[in-house]
């Protein structure tokens, strides 16, 4: 065999590059508005704003005594805790999860919690200093400068802060002369300098918000071009090898025959064809489950004999891919009735058929678990499996312990999963020919 | 309290799938081999074994024990349900393809004997749903301790059906052997019964292949031997009290 079937093929989920927008401006210049009037004209599910608010630096009990006394100085750069800005937005930029804290003004300290940004295709990043660092300068595919006048922004800042932080008005007026009009003139302003486009009257103008939408939609349809591009590239480099051993196909006993050919017979009645779908997702779970590690163990009968059998080194979970995915749980309950779930939806794009992630809530401590099994019954291309597999891996589940289960798969799709991914397992019930329709969740569902 | 085995040789091997190198297999006590074409047991996978560690251990719990014998069993009759007739059948999917696939061939039954063998009608109705489930009493006659049929009802067309023999534990095979003469009283052809058992012992299974040679006996796990009370040796105590009352 040759050398280029053990060479690891490499794979960028398409939210790897995010493209990143800063917003800058002075307080109240309409930094947010304008963020949230590009998001709703992109009208895409998965851009998401990151206010730089979240990255002020907790404050020592003497900073925070000055800050109840609103004596801190909240618009100066050294208020903002840049190296962990930085550090997530690399992160978030490597396609990876990144644990964005809460700042609790109320407080004037981080919370305990955090909240996990995961793969947008969009981030904006807004805040006074959005532009400030070089270091986020180098990471932003475009930068954008707020501006309005003065008296606009102190107005829009005294309603802001009595509303929604806690503040008074003699505090506000008191920091904004303090404070926010100084450190304006000092730090603010100078960013102009490395802006790509100032926008003056926020909102209003719709000029400068249709050239912003035009140009990330079209930084967004080259690198979906280059994802697609690079999924066929895949499957061209990996059609003719033979299949990997980490996959597991189904023996195809004369029961197992006789099943496939009720739950593929397009004449099957779904009471039938469920039925039947239920008890193979049972033995494909079934064959899933002796991937997980087992230890040596002995136990005594009731009778007092001992027996050297074998016992589970750990838990087991299941991620299941939507829609499909879930038809396969009956078979999954069977087998593993109280197993923990995670899910995610990834839909093909219906214009250039990319696969697209939507939706995913994983069980929180999934790393730890001993075996995570992707549950979808079929697998074309490989699109979808390649995705879900990144997510896992992207949320810290080691290759080795995610079992891929499927009922149908082409070898192309096989062949691009394993070369992405080579220590990955997957049970399959039967290769079928590549690009087919996907149709057993039709019938599992009736619609 | 050590276990009088006439067997000591229980077979000691890694276990694992394929993909992983040996060193990285724990070693179990898997099913012994018997030299009977007859006789077929489950693959040794690692979940097999865990699943026999959790029935065997005396301190797992009756809802557990119901549960993993029950994924056992399931996997008993899929692999029983393979020796069943097929006749070649095409079809077309829902995309489109054809696809030269088999239709099932033959009506089937289950038997049970009572008590034990009722626990595994569970398993047996996940695989198959509207099944016909027979039954057998036989109970040892304290007088001459020699089993003894006390009750039997079996679906009337029995003759005309390929008939699941169903015993959780065959130990020395008296009740099984009883069952299956009664079976073939009634018409059903020695060819057309499959007994489907968790645990076997070998000095259960040699007399009984060797007495029905056309039989099938599918088994997930063939223990090391009997003891002086006939009991199987590590077994797992007694089925029937561990599903039901224990």
């Amino acid at each position: 065999m040759a050398d280029t079937v053990f060479k690891k093929a490499h794979y960028s989920p398409p939210w790897q590059d995010v493209c990143i927008i800063g917003i800058a401006g002075s307080s109240g210049s309409g930094k947010s508005t304008l963020s949230h009037a590009i998001v709703s004209q992109l009208a895409l599910p998965w851009v998401v704003i990151l206010s730089m608010d979240s990255f002020y630096k907790p404050l020592n009990a003497e900073a925070s005594a000055k800050a109840f006394r609103n004596e801190y100085d909240f618009d100066s750069p050294s208020a903002v805790d840049f190296d962990v800005l930085v550090d997530r937005l690399r992160d978030l930029k490597a396609g990876k999860r990144a644990e964005i804290p809460i700042y609790s003004f109320a407080k004037h300290a981080r919370e305990e919690a955090t909240t996990s940004i995961y793969s947008p295709h969009v981030l904006i990043l807004e805040g006074i200093f959005a532009l400030y660092d070089p270091r986020v300068l180098e990471l932003l595919d475009m930068k954008i400068f707020c501006e309005a006048d003065a008296d606009t922004c102190l107005s829009r800042r005294i309603l802001r802060d009595i509303a929604e932080r806690g503040r008074d008005i003699e505090g506000c007026i008191k920091q904004w002369f303090d404070y926010v009009k100084p450190n304006f003139e000092t730090y603010v302003e100078p960013q102009k300098k490395v802006t790509d486009i100032i926008v003056p009257r926020g909102v209003e103008n719709r000029v400068a918000i249709t050239m912003v939408i035009q140009y990330i939609e079209s930084k967004l349809k080259a690198k979906s071009a280059s994802h697609r591009a690079e999924l066929k590239k895949l499957g061209q480099s990996s059609e003719a090898n033979a299949l990997s051993d980490k996959v597991v196909i189904l023996e195809e006993t004369s029961q197992l025959k006789g099943m496939n050919t009720i739950i593929q017979d397009v004449d099957t009645d779904t009471e039938d064809f469920i039925f039947y779908f239920d008890r193979l997702a049972t033995l494909l779970v079934e064959h899933a489950m002796n991937n997980a590690l087992f230890k040596a163990k002995t136990v005594e009968t009731s009778a007092g004999n001992q027996y050297n059998g074998l016992v589970s080194t750990g838990a087991v979970s299941a991620v299941v891919i939507l829609r499909a995915g879930s038809a396969m749980e009956n078979g999954l309950r069977r087998v593993i009735p109280d197993c923990r779930t995670g899910r995610l939806l990834i839909q093909s794009n219906v214009r250039n058929g990319e696969p697209e992630l939507h939706y995913l809530k994983l069980p929180e401590d999934i790393e730890s678990h001993q075996s995570v099994l992707l549950l979808d019954p079929q697998m074309s291309s490989g699109g979808a499996a390649l995705m879900a597999v990144q997510v896992l891996v992207d949320h810290g589940v080691a290759e080795k312990k995610i079992v891929f289960v499927t009922y149908l798969a082409g070898r192309m799709g096989l062949n691009r999963l394993t070369s992405v991914f080579p220590e990955v397992k997957v049970v399959v019930c039967k290769v079928v020919p590549d690009y087919e329709e996907r149709w057993i969740e039709k019938r599992y569902f009736g619609c | 309290m050590a276990a009088i085995t006439k067997n000591p040789l229980s077979p000691t091997q890694c276990v694992g799938p394929d993909y992983r190198p040996e060193s990285k297999k724990p070693i179990a006590t898997v099913s012994t081999e018997v030299p009977f074409e007859n006789v077929h047991t489950l693959p040794q996978t690692p979940q097999l074994i865990a699943l026999l560690t959790m029935i065997r251990d005396k301190n797992t719990h009756r809802a557990d024990f119901i549960f993993y014998s029950n994924r056992i069993i399931r996997l008993l009759v899929e692999e029983g349900l393979n020796h069943l007739p097929v006749v070649e059948h095409a079809i077309t999917t829902p995309v489109g393809r054809s696809y030269a696939g088999v239709q099932f061939q033959g009506k089937i039954c289950g038997v049970s004997i009572m008590r034990a063998g009722e626990a595994m009608e569970q398993g047996l109705r996940d695989c198959c749903r509207s099944v016909r489930i027979g039954k057998i009493l036989i109970q040892r006659d304290e007088e001459t301790s020699k089993p003894k049929l006390f009750y039997d009802k079996l679906p009337e067309d029995i003759a005309d059906r390929w008939v699941l023999l169903l015993d959780p534990m065959f130990a020395t095979g008296g009740s099984a052997t009883m069952a299956v003469e009664v079976l073939m009283s009634r018409g059903v052809p020695e060819g057309r019964i499959l007994f489907l058992n968790l645990i076997a012992s070998p000095e259960g299974i040699e007399p009984f292949v060797k007495r029905f040679p056309k039989l099938r006996v599918v088994t997930a796990f063939i223990d090391q031997g009997l003891d002086e009370k006939n009991y199987i040796v590590p077994g797992l105590g007694d089925f029937g009290d561990r599903f039901y009352t224990m």
